[in-house]
């Protein structure tokens, strides 16, 4: 079977956890998406690379709903319903998880007291109980355990004096603690080094690799790919997908780079 | 009492307060039932004393070496601090001794105005910590003396939480050799407030803080207004105020270092920030340095703002809504005022109280 035809008939017989049609989007009235479609099922890991500028940030941050970017044209759905009548708040408390490429820091309030107001302010959304001061301690030391983040820094302020590497292991524990049904995460291997890219790595794989969640992985480089295989790789080149292959196409990306993609939409 | 008495907006210290309603607030009658205090006391050991509309209240004060009577407030020539009157309460510790616990006082108001002085005299190597909280209605007004021998320690924390009405204080300090004084001042009720201080430190190696968060809403106003004074060498002196203004609140902060001739090696900061939550509120700040001596350091800081739009996103990206995103953010911008304070049970207390003033959930 071709891989289009894999494609179709995964998108055919799945039931689709998010589906993005058309989508355009602008920033400060400057188009920058240009008509995005894309699928995503649960247990699926899909990759987005592309080269600087192709709006590979813009598409985290218009499915997360960040304001001032916004939506021209198009729909996008998350477990049938329409994302964008979502705000912020809501797509997280839905099941929708964003890791930041450059994480916000939060001085006088300690990542414990953010978290479980996150948590809680998720589960009081859905219906369901909200956890105690006890309950959430247990399960905020045993995801920072596994994610090798010294449970010490859940006292301290959020992301406050954090180096890169710290940050975004905190952006894994927040997404093991919230444990989403779909995490969008952006760059979220930028600025790391090799240690501090495999705890993301083992991280990704450890929280989100399961059959029920999935994740849209965004990136410029290859790397994380080495630790996190994703079924699909989609190259974004001036707002939209040119082509979609398998994890092969990363390598082809990393040794022939961006060059001939750009050069193809030019002509 | 007089408008004529007050000063108004006119006058530079008080231009960005509106005293013009207290004569009306001064004339209406106490009812004389006074809300419930129990939720005002925090669970620490020390003295208690409850003042109802100015008055002490025996039965329900444990005053340990807090003493009722005469007291000199010091107030000099303050609009408001003179009419504190000479009546009030002391706090006289000798060398070394300290209190057991911090002095809680609690005053409670229910209308009119009341008038109270306070004479706080520590000797040398004395330490003592006071918590005082303003409930109720009316204009409450307070002036103290806090004078501080060689290497006494003292720690001063305020909530001003009334209700409506006006609350205003006074302070003037003297701190000696090697003695330390921190005031910290919260305002998180429903009426306008002015709060006024003048430290001088007189010994060399001494220091003063003054500072707080100011938090204000609806036409609320508050002003503060501090000086600290150098007048010996080797001192430090830190003000950090927080301000916080929501739909058509003023609040405002100025601060003041004084370096006299003598004063070399001072170390002093002022860090001043405000933070705007609607575009119909306003923030004052001013930071004063006034240096004759030629080696000093004096560092300060002045900035306003509204809250920050990644940080709010982030928060939301994470589950938040906005109205709980925006309490904890502001939360957050007043944490360092509030942080002054040493006792834990003490600052989680005025923590809660800022906390329940901005809608967070806890």
């Amino acid at each position: 079977m071709c891989f289009d035809c894999a494609q179709h008939e995964r998108i055919w017989n799945g039931n689709v956890m998010l589906k993005i049609e058309n989508l355009h989007a602008e920033v400060d009235g400057k188009a920058i998406l240009k008509g995005i479609t894309l699928s995503i099922n649960p247990g699926e890991i899909h990759a987005i690379m592309g080269p600087n500028g192709a709006g590979k940030s813009t598409t985290a941050y218009v499915l997360g709903g960040r304001p001032g970017y916004d939506v021209t044209e198009g729909s996008a759905t998350f477990d049938g319903k329409d994302l964008f009548e979502m705000e912020p708040h809501e797509r997280a408390a839905a099941g929708l998880f964003l890791g930041f490429q450059y994480p916000v820091e939060i001085p006088g309030v300690s990542n414990l007291q953010f978290l479980r107001t996150a948590l809680n302010a998720q589960r009081k959304a859905r219906g369901e109980a909200e956890l105690s001061g006890g309950e959430f301690i247990k399960l905020a030391r045993k995801e920072a355990d596994a994610l090798g983040l010294d449970p010490e820094m859940l006292k301290r302020p959020v992301n406050v004096g954090f180096s890169g590497g710290e940050k975004k292991r905190n952006e894994m524990v927040q997404m093991g603690i919230i444990a989403p049904k779909l995490a969008i995460l952006d760059e979220t291997d930028s600025g790391l080094d090799i240690d501090a890219l495999k705890a993301v790595g083992h991280g990704i794989n450890t929280i989100m690799r399961r059959p029920d969640r999935a994740v849209l992985l965004i990136t410029h480089y290859q790397r994380l790919l080495d630790y996190v295989k994703p079924d699909f790789v989609h190259v974004l080149a001036a707002g939209r997908i040119v082509r979609t292959g398998g994890p092969e196409l990363a390598h082809e990306l990393e040794r022939e780079g961006y060059g001939q993609i750009t050069d193809e939409l030019a002509a | 009492m007089s408008l004529l008495a007050l000063p108004s907006a006119r006058d530079e210290a008080w231009r960005w307060s509106d005293l013009s309603g207290l004569p009306a607030i001064a004339d209406a009658k106490p009812t004389g039932q006074p809300r419930s205090v129990d939720d005002l006391w925090i669970d620490t050991p020390g003295p208690r004393l409850l003042f109802v509309d100015g008055a002490y209240d025996a039965s329900r004060s444990n005053p340990g070496p807090v003493q009722i009577g005469p007291a000199d407030a010091n107030a000099g020539r303050h609009a408001l601090g003179k009419l504190a009157g000479s009546t009030g309460w002391t706090l006289t510790l000798g060398r070394d001794c300290a209190t057991e616990g911090p002095v809680q006082i609690v005053h409670v108001a229910t209308g009119g105005a009341n008038h109270l002085a306070a004479d706080i005299r520590l000797d040398e190597d004395a330490q003592a910590s006071i918590v005082e909280s303003f409930v109720g209605e009316g204009w409450v007004n307070r002036a103290a003396s806090l004078r501080l021998a060689r290497s006494a320690r003292l720690m001063v924390a305020r909530r001003f939480l009334h209700e409506s009405g006006f609350q205003s204080h006074a302070d003037t300090a003297e701190i000696g050799q090697a003695a330390s004084l921190t005031i910290a001042s919260l305002v998180a009720g429903e009426a306008d407030s002015r709060l006024d201080g003048h430290l001088t430190i007189t010994g060399i190696e001494a220091f003063a803080e003054a500072g707080g968060a100011l938090l204000g809403r609806k036409k609320q106003r508050h002003d503060a207004a501090f000086v600290v004074r150098h007048a010996a060498a080797h001192g430090q002196s830190r003000q950090l105020w927080r301000a916080v203004a929501d739909e058509q609140a003023v609040t405002s902060a100025s601060a003041r270092v004084e370096v006299t001739r003598d004063a070399q090696k001072t170390d002093g900061e002022q860090s001043l920030r405000g933070l705007l939550m609607a575009r119909t509120a306003a923030v004052n700040l001013k930071p004063e340095l006034e240096i004759f001596a030629d080696d000093v350091k004096c560092g300060h800081g002045a900035t306003v703002g509204e809250l920050d739009r990644n940080s709010l996103f982030y928060l939301a990206s994470r589950g938040i809504p906005p109205v709980e995103a925006r309490a904890i953010l502001t939360h957050a911008f007043v944490a360092d005022a509030l942080a002054r304070i040493g006792e834990d049970a003490v600052r989680e207390a005025f923590e809660a109280t800022a906390n329940s003033w901005l809608g967070m959930i806890a």
